[in-house]
């Protein structure tokens, strides 16, 4: 997917006042650009493209950093998002995003700076609390780099503060600005992955599993430490198998010394996503499996096929590398103990045990 | 427009042999009772004479008051008070304003005849004017994607479909589901909805099902429903309808979620198994999703309490109780 995937910018009254929009622009040289007003272009979520070619400049009037909204009745990872801008070009079939927005285009928030400055001053206040931090919640980190260029500004910011870990999560290979920029303290660049059959199938804008892990031992191979995301992981004739081949990939081609974490996340949604995913991609399978309704009221498998699922990559994986920093997304106490035979307990526990990754990586 | 600037009507008693009582071009009627009506006129008569509109034969459109006429009609009244517009005075955009505020004004729209009402206004606004000022005053939000599933929902379902939705027999979304199967199809899923007269939630859950069940085995909803599975339950003797309903709905369940459906009749072994005191009941938590079990025991006084407890942990084997599955680690 080249830069022309954007046939049209579309800028929210006073965007171009900042220094982001303007240099987002002359990436774009060439792509007709209008004004919108705040708001004005309504969608339902079920409307077919969602926008996906259409980038939207607009300043952001929330928070840039907000804590992962997890839930208390699983354990989360204690994530704090740092939030650029939404939607994603990737078109995934099991994408959350088509029921979470119901805004469409793909939209950047230009006024990063003030935003920024804020995060920094929320983050150098605690120094002895850590920050792993995200920006792959509601897009996919890289996606848009060549044009948004975010990681060279986002590096150097980072890498010198000695409380974060910046995580930025990929389906992509678009490294490029990553590996131009000479800073690597403080960052983790993640790929998410699943199994051959899943990637073709259901995630068929994003780049296939030999190249995205590529991608990623060139990364690696020039300094960065990598971290991975099975999330999420989907039941599918032959699973057991198709997951065991994107780990041969993972054999190839990785340094496990180098993986600071795997997470592992069964798929889960909430009930609305179903008739979008239903409308938006009729041939996909992910709605084939047997979902109940979690104490979260989202929908996710049936508690011993996700046991299944993880016993089955926790056991492989652990063969590949004994310390892999591994860990469930979203999962409960006695799943995490029946599949992993420990358990962090709560939030706090796993975000310890992460925290205590992010040191023993950047010190 | 201002309507007002062109609404002068004259109002003269019309017999009803001059009126085409046909819906018409500008009735929003769909699935109405006509009883209220009836009594209503029988009460206090007619209080908000009819409006039509004279064509240059001399006959008469309705533009308001269809369903009056209907009522007059069946308590054979042969003729009324109308207010009576010139066709040459008003355009079809303001015969239909006419219409749609005259009902505004005195009732809700059900769901298809709001569909009714956008595909109307297709032919006469623009779809913008549609979007941002009709669905509004419809309730309804101004999103394309609704106003496209509004016309559809007029166009493509079938009468006896409209009727069940525009009575609150059936809900949207279960209309929407139905619009997602093809024609056939849905007439089918109809027919089962009809024949075991199932509620709101069992219909919903009925096409979820058979979407869902017929995407698993990769084969059409068509296929699916051919299968002597569904005639087999429907044709089951001494089987009243909701015994029907409940085989059918036990059987969807089996295909739909069978790690499920196993765990929780082992489960249920297991209990029946043990023997517990009458009064005393173990019961899982909801697809076992919660890591509690829960124990209820029914009691008249702390003796009887005490008994049952004591009988309850002398009880072999309750180590038993817990997930029905093999554990991983
Ligand atoms: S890459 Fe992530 S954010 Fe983008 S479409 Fe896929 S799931 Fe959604």
């Amino acid at each position: 997917m080249s830069k022309g995937f954007i046939k049209k910018v579309t800028m929210e009254e006073g965007a171009l006042q900042y220094d982001f929009s303007r240099k987002i622009l002359k990436n774009l040289r060439g792509t007709p650009v209008t004004e919108r007003q705040p708001g004005g272009e309504k969608t339902g979520p079920n409307d077919s493209t969602m926008g996906k070619d259409i980038l939207h400049l607009l300043p952001y009037k929330g928070e840039f950093l907000k804590p992962c909204p997890g839930t208390t009745d699983y354990i989360c990872c204690g994530y704090q998002i740092l939030n650029l801008g939404t939607n994603c070009p990737l078109d995934c079939t099991y994408c959350i995003l088509q029921s979470y927005i119901n805004q469409p285009n793909l939209r950047v928030f230009v006024n990063l700076d003030v935003g920024l400055k804020q995060v920094f001053q929320q983050i150098d206040k605690q120094p002895d609390k850590i920050f792993r931090i995200g920006t792959g919640e509601f897009t996919d980190s890289l996606a848009m780099d060549p044009i948004t260029r975010l990681s060279e500004h986002l590096l150097p910011l980072f890498s010198r503060r000695r409380n974060v870990a910046l995580e930025l999560k990929t389906k992509t290979t678009r490294v490029e600005g990553l590996l131009a920029s000479k800073y690597r303290d403080r960052v983790v660049l993640s790929w998410s992955l699943n199994s051959p059959y899943i990637a073709r199938h259901e995630e068929k804008m994003a780049e296939n599993l030999d190249k995205r892990l590529k991608a990623a031992r060139r990364c690696q191979s020039e300094g960065f430490i990598l971290g991975f995301h099975f999330d999420p992981l989907i039941h599918h004739p032959g699973w057991k198998d198709e997951y065991l081949k994107t780990l041969d990939l993972m054999d190839k081609y990785i340094d496990p010394k180098g993986v600071i974490w795997i997470s592992l996340g069964s798929i889960r949604f909430m009930p609305g996503l179903k008739p979008i995913i239903r409308k938006r991609h009729p041939n996909s399978r992910v709605l084939d499996g047997e979902f109940v309704t979690g104490l979260d009221g989202k929908m996710r498998y049936f508690k011993p096929i996700r046991i299944d699922q993880f016993g089955h990559l926790r056991e492989n994986l652990e063969k590949w590398h004994s310390s892999l920093g591994l860990y469930l997304c979203m999962e409960s106490d006695d799943v995490w103990e029946s599949t992993m035979g420990w358990s962090p307990g709560e939030t706090a526990g796993l975000s310890r045990y992460l925290d205590k990754r992010v040191v023993e990586f950047f010190g | 427009m201002n309507i007002e600037n062109d609404l002068t009507s004259i109002q003269y008693t019309v017999d009803f042999v001059d009126i085409d009582d046909s819906p018409g071009p500008f009735c929003m009627s769909f699935g109405f009772e006509l009883e209220p009506l009836i009594q209503s006129i029988q009460n206090v008569g007619m209080v908000n004479p009819p409006l039509l509109i004279q064509k240059k034969s001399g006959t008469y459109t309705i533009i308001a008051g269809y369903r009056r006429i209907r009522a007059l009609k069946f308590l054979d009244i042969k003729k009324t008070p109308c207010r009576i517009l010139s066709e040459s005075r008003v355009s079809e955009l303001e015969c239909f304003r006419l219409n749609l505020h005259d009902n505004l004004a005195t009732r809700v729209f059900n769901e298809v005849e709001k569909g009714m009402v956008l595909s109307r206004l297709t032919s006469l606004v623009s779809q913008d004017q549609i979007l941002n000022r009709y669905m509004p005053l419809l309730g309804l939000p101004s999103h394309s994607e609704k106003f496209f599933f509004y016309l559809r929902l007029e166009k493509e379902l079938e009468k006896e479909i409209k009727i069940h939705l525009a009575q609150g027999r059936m809900s949207l979304q279960v209309a929407r589901l139905l619009l997602e199967i093809g024609r056939g199809d849905r007439n089918r899923v109809f027919e089962l909805i009809s024949a075991l007269n199932l509620n709101i939630n069992y219909q919903k859950q009925l096409i979820d099902y058979i979407i869902d069940i017929s995407n698993i085995k990769r084969i059409p909803v068509s296929t699916f429903l051919a299968e002597n599975f569904f005639s087999d339950i429907l044709q089951k003797e001494g089987f009243n309808k909701p015994q029907k309903v409940k085989a059918l709905f036990h059987s969807l369940r089996v295909l739909r979620f069978p790690t499920l459906v196993r765990a929780e009749e082992n489960f249920s072994k297991n209990v029946t198994r043990l023997g517990l005191t009458k009064g005393v009941k173990v019961s899982a938590p909801p697809y076992f999703e919660s890591p509690h079990f829960r124990l209820e025991i029914l009691f008249r006084n702390g003796t009887e309490l005490k008994e049952k407890l004591r009988i309850l942990t002398k009880k072999e084997g309750l180590e038993v109780l817990g997930n029905p599955w093999k554990e991983r680690v």
